[in-house]
């Protein structure tokens, strides 16, 4: 609501007595430049060393063996997957975001709902049963993320307010998580270490044809979910007091719901088990800016894809050659940092 | 004088021919991505064209040293990429799936071999690897030397003595069932698995596992740490009323070595067989 | 006109509401009175659209709620539940701006006036800065009667009637801010031609700012109509079980005081 209270155009009071970065449009805009700052400090850097000075030219021509090498590594390698990371925490901390307005709750996120459980149980299914080529798993993760979701919306409306989708949420995870064990306890060794890997997440699969796929159905499911930002708003008044703006509960229920896990679904099944970015990046967002989904919103988007992507960069220049799991660096990044933001907000 | 200039000649003569041979195709900037190839290429002589391995190549020591691109099943595309290598060696487990795929596409050699823990899979892993090292005929020659070995291992009988191979990766053992490579190392050292009729690692019933009175336990350095000594594993309730147990009758291996399936396999039967009349600690 | 016919609602086998009607015109305040559990809000929640009765209908001007979709709805009538309930980090604008929402044809300057209206009307133009979790209970309640000030002043857009449903709105005000909330609703009802819906408990602030008083008691309407003629120690007696004298205003001999014993 910056242009309704700033002090030039009315007589209303600033809504925020600091300087003029602390607005909504001030941090949203520092955070841009910061995300396009790491996403480039992230291209550029990896095990391969390539020199600074040649990375612009690289991405128009190479000569030489040594820059087509270079050259190939930047443009089917690195790039690709900075921009995925970028994409996978967007959408991870929005539909985070969506989760928590829906729930009224903020510490809801995604999984909430089955997505992450039934994501995992379609991919060790498709391990332990369909042999677990990425082709079998990527749309039996999607698939099983779909059905836990709808699953827990049908058996959950039929209670008042969100207390059922709560109730019948954690119930599909629990039934999910039974078959998981189930499954788990049924692979042999090497599904066992399959399965270990899908669940500590990972942006290796990064290509483009799979951002050609994945970035157009993101930013078009994002953006619908993106503009039902009044009813969120809406919804944090009170359900009643979102009836009586207008907003049709149930239905809005049912949208965010179903976008949600059409957002969210593709991206497990891609990635993996990505955890903390969907809970902790609107949480973040909101202790410093406050809960308005007008701001909150594309702020969380462009937070999460901050941290995405400085994630996967940790990820990939820690232990070089090698390079860490990514859910393990959200969580071992992430958490620590969380900590120290609560024990800052007790002062 | 003239046996010191035949010999330097002789040198001579043998380097120029191994170079003519090597020198075209020959890779000399090697990855291997699975514990049991970069055992096979050290095998063969080849260990200082190494230049990177994966987390799962302990063995031998020098492979230790070298820089590690991760774990073969998750390994660093640009980490190997980054190392330059003309040849890169993985095993049809190594991943993510869509890496080894993406190296070929970056123009880099990349050889897949079989991992399957069985003597036919050792014998292509063997194959496969000196042939694109350049090594075809050392490799011709560790087949026929591990065939050799292994047929005679195998013509010496233990008997069928029922053992059980403990595998403890979490604090809890499991045992091995058929489709493991623990099951196969077994029945290829000509013992019977009590847990023949189970399907892979599965935690122990100690019930059952008293009810199937092995007489013989196998496992592994890493298991037996992990089960806090050999004492401690031996005093589980179910364990300890064994025959094995009570005889101690215990044998323990390096990890790698027992269920790699690499070029020691020999050695690993060797130990196998030479089961012992009472373990010492 | 904002029209309730013969409500009847049951409730895992009580009645909640038994043939009770009740109307609502342009321009006039009307005070729901009852004790607890006598059916006050669930008649408020009929009236909003938000409940549909078992038997009996709600229509505004003519056309039955259940015709209505809540979006249009909400451009006519603007409800202010009992207890509000945020606990999310906004701003007192963001709160107060929320009202605006069904109508996104305003422009931000449109907005903007109407909230510089309301956040007068309720008192709270210096709170404008504050964040709302921050504020003490009565200051919340006033910002949410400011938000819904915006919503039904935005209202003037839409043909027909404009209602305003409160529940309990003084329910956390000190006496001041109970009579100037009250004084607000009237003057509204006045100058805007709003139909204000208000649930009270306390009698004789009704008494002084109702145009109009429905007594509800287990679900039955047990009078309606203005305050003299309504408030008797009958009805009373009816409504809360307790005795009571009515006696003329010391100070406007037109409205009646009530005594509880």
């Amino acid at each position: 609501m910056s242009s309704v209270t700033s002090p030039l155009s009315s007589p209303l009071p600033a809504a925020s007595k600091t300087s003029r970065w602390r607005t909504p449009a001030g941090v949203l805009g520092l955070l841009s430049a910061l995300l396009i700052a790491l996403m480039l400090l992230s291209a550029s850097s990896g095990a391969l060393h390539i020199p600074l000075t040649e990375l612009p030219g690289l991405l128009f021509s190479a000569s030489g063996p040594d820059e087509t090498l270079w050259r190939s590594v930047l443009i089917d390698v690195r790039l690709p997957r900075v921009l995925f990371a970028a994409l996978a925490g967007a959408a991870l901390a929005l539909s985070g975001a969506a989760m928590q307005a829906l729930f009224r709750n903020p510490l809801a996120e995604p999984g909430l709902i089955g997505i992450s459980a039934g994501g995992a149980l379609g991919a060790v299914g498709a391990i332990v049963l369909g042999g677990g080529s990425f082709l079998v798993l990527a749309p039996s993760a999607f698939v099983g993320s779909l059905v836990a979701t709808v699953a827990a919306y049908h058996l959950g409306r039929r209670y008042p307010g969100m207390a059922g989708l709560l109730l019948a949420g954690v119930a599909i995870n629990a039934i999910c998580g039974a078959l998981v064990g189930l499954f788990t306890y049924l692979a042999d060794d090497n599904q066992l270490r399959s399965l270990t890997f899908w669940n500590m997440g990972s942006l290796a699969g990064a290509s483009w044809p799979l951002l050609a796929g994945l970035a157009p159905w993101t930013l078009v499911v994002g953006a619908l979910i993106a503009r039902d930002w009044r009813a969120m708003n809406a919804l944090l008044l009170g359900e009643r007091e979102a009836l009586h703006l207008g907003f049709p509960l149930k239905a809005v229920r049912r949208r965010l719901i179903l976008l949600t896990a059409l957002l969210v679904g593709p991206l497990v099944a891609a990635t993996g088990a990505i955890g903390f970015v969907g809970l902790v990046v609107p949480h973040l967002v909101r202790l410093a800016l406050g809960a308005d989904h007008r701001w909150l919103l594309p702020t969380s988007v462009v937070a999460g894809a901050i941290a995405l992507t400085l994630a996967d960069w940790l990820a990939r220049i820690a232990v070089i050659p090698a390079e860490l799991p990514i859910g393990i660096v959200t969580s071992l990044v992430g958490g620590p940092f969380f900590l120290w933001l609560l024990a800052q907000r007790r002062h | 004088m003239k046996q010191r200039l035949a010999l330097l000649l002789a040198a001579v003569a043998a380097f120029f021919t191994l170079s003519v041979s090597a020198a075209p195709a020959a890779p000399q900037r090697v990855v291997a991505l699975g514990g049991p190839l970069t055992e096979i290429v050290y095998a063969l002589g080849a260990g200082n064209r190494l230049i990177g391995v994966d987390q799962s190549s302990t063995y031998p020591e020098a492979a230790r040293a070298l820089p590690k691109v991760g774990y073969y099943r998750a390994f660093s595309l640009e980490g190997v990429v980054a190392l330059k290598p003309d040849l890169v060696l993985a095993s049809d487990q190594a991943g993510p799936p869509q890496a080894l795929e993406q190296l070929r596409r970056l123009g880099l050699r990349v050889i897949v071999l079989p991992s399957a823990p069985t003597l036919d899979a050792l014998e292509q892993r063997m194959h496969g690897v000196a042939a694109a090292l350049g090594l075809r005929n050392d490799g011709r020659a560790m087949v026929i030397e591990l065939r050799k070995q292994v047929d005679a291992l195998a013509a010496r009988q233990v008997g069928p003595t029922r053992a059980l191979l403990l595998i403890n990766r979490s604090g809890n053992p499991e045992g091995a069932g058929f489709d493991t490579s623990a099951d196969a190392m077994l029945r290829l050292a000509g013992y019977r698995n009590v847990l023949a009729k189970q399907k892979g690692y599965k935690p122990l019933s100690l019930e059952g596992i008293a009810a199937l009175k092995p007489d013989l336990i196998v496992t592994s350095t890493a298991s037996l740490a992990a089960s806090g000594g050999l004492d401690a594993l031996l005093a589980r309730p179910g364990i300890a009323t064994t025959p094995a147990a009570q005889q101690r009758r215990v044998i323990v291996m390096d990890d790698l070595l027992l269920l790699g399936y690499g070029p020691r396999l020999p050695q690993a039967l060797r130990e196998l067989k030479a089961a012992p009349a009472v373990a010492s600690r | 006109m904002l029209l309730a016919e013969n409500l009847f609602i049951e409730r895992q086998g009580k009645l909640v509401l038994d043939d009770v009607s009740l109307s609502l015109s342009a321009g006039e305040v009307v005070g729901v009175l009852g004790a607890n559990g006598a059916g006050k809000s669930t008649l408020l929640a009929m009236l909003a659209g938000e409940l549909a009765p078992q038997r009996g209908r709600v229509s505004v001007d003519g056309t039955p709620l259940d015709r209505l979709d809540n979006a249009h709805l909400a451009r006519q009538r603007a409800v202010l539940p009992q207890s509000p309930s945020l606990s999310f980090n906004l701003g007192v604008c963001e709160v107060v701006a929320m009202g605006a929402y069904p109508f996104p044809e305003l422009s931000t300057f449109d907005v903007e006036q109407l909230m510089i209206r309301a956040l007068a009307l309720a008192d709270v133009s210096h709170l404008a800065g504050r964040r709302y979790p921050q504020l003490s209970g009565g200051e919340a309640q006033r910002v949410q009667f400011a938000r819904v000030l915006v919503q039904v002043l935005a209202a003037r857009q839409s043909r027909g009637g404009r209602f305003l449903l409160l529940d309990e709105p003084t329910a956390s005000l000190d006496p001041k801010h109970q009579q100037a909330l009250l004084a607000c609703a009237r003057q509204l009802a006045r100058d805007e031609r709003i139909g204000v819906l208000v649930i009270l408990h306390d009698v004789n602030l009704a008494a002084a700012w109702c145009d109009r008083l429905a007594l509800l008691a287990q679900g039955k309407l047990v009078g309606c109509g203005d305050p003299a003629s309504v408030l008797t120690p009958a009805t009373l007696a009816a409504v809360y079980g307790v005795e009571a004298e009515v006696i003329p205003h010391p100070r406007d001999s037109n409205r009646p005081l009530v005594l509880f014993n």
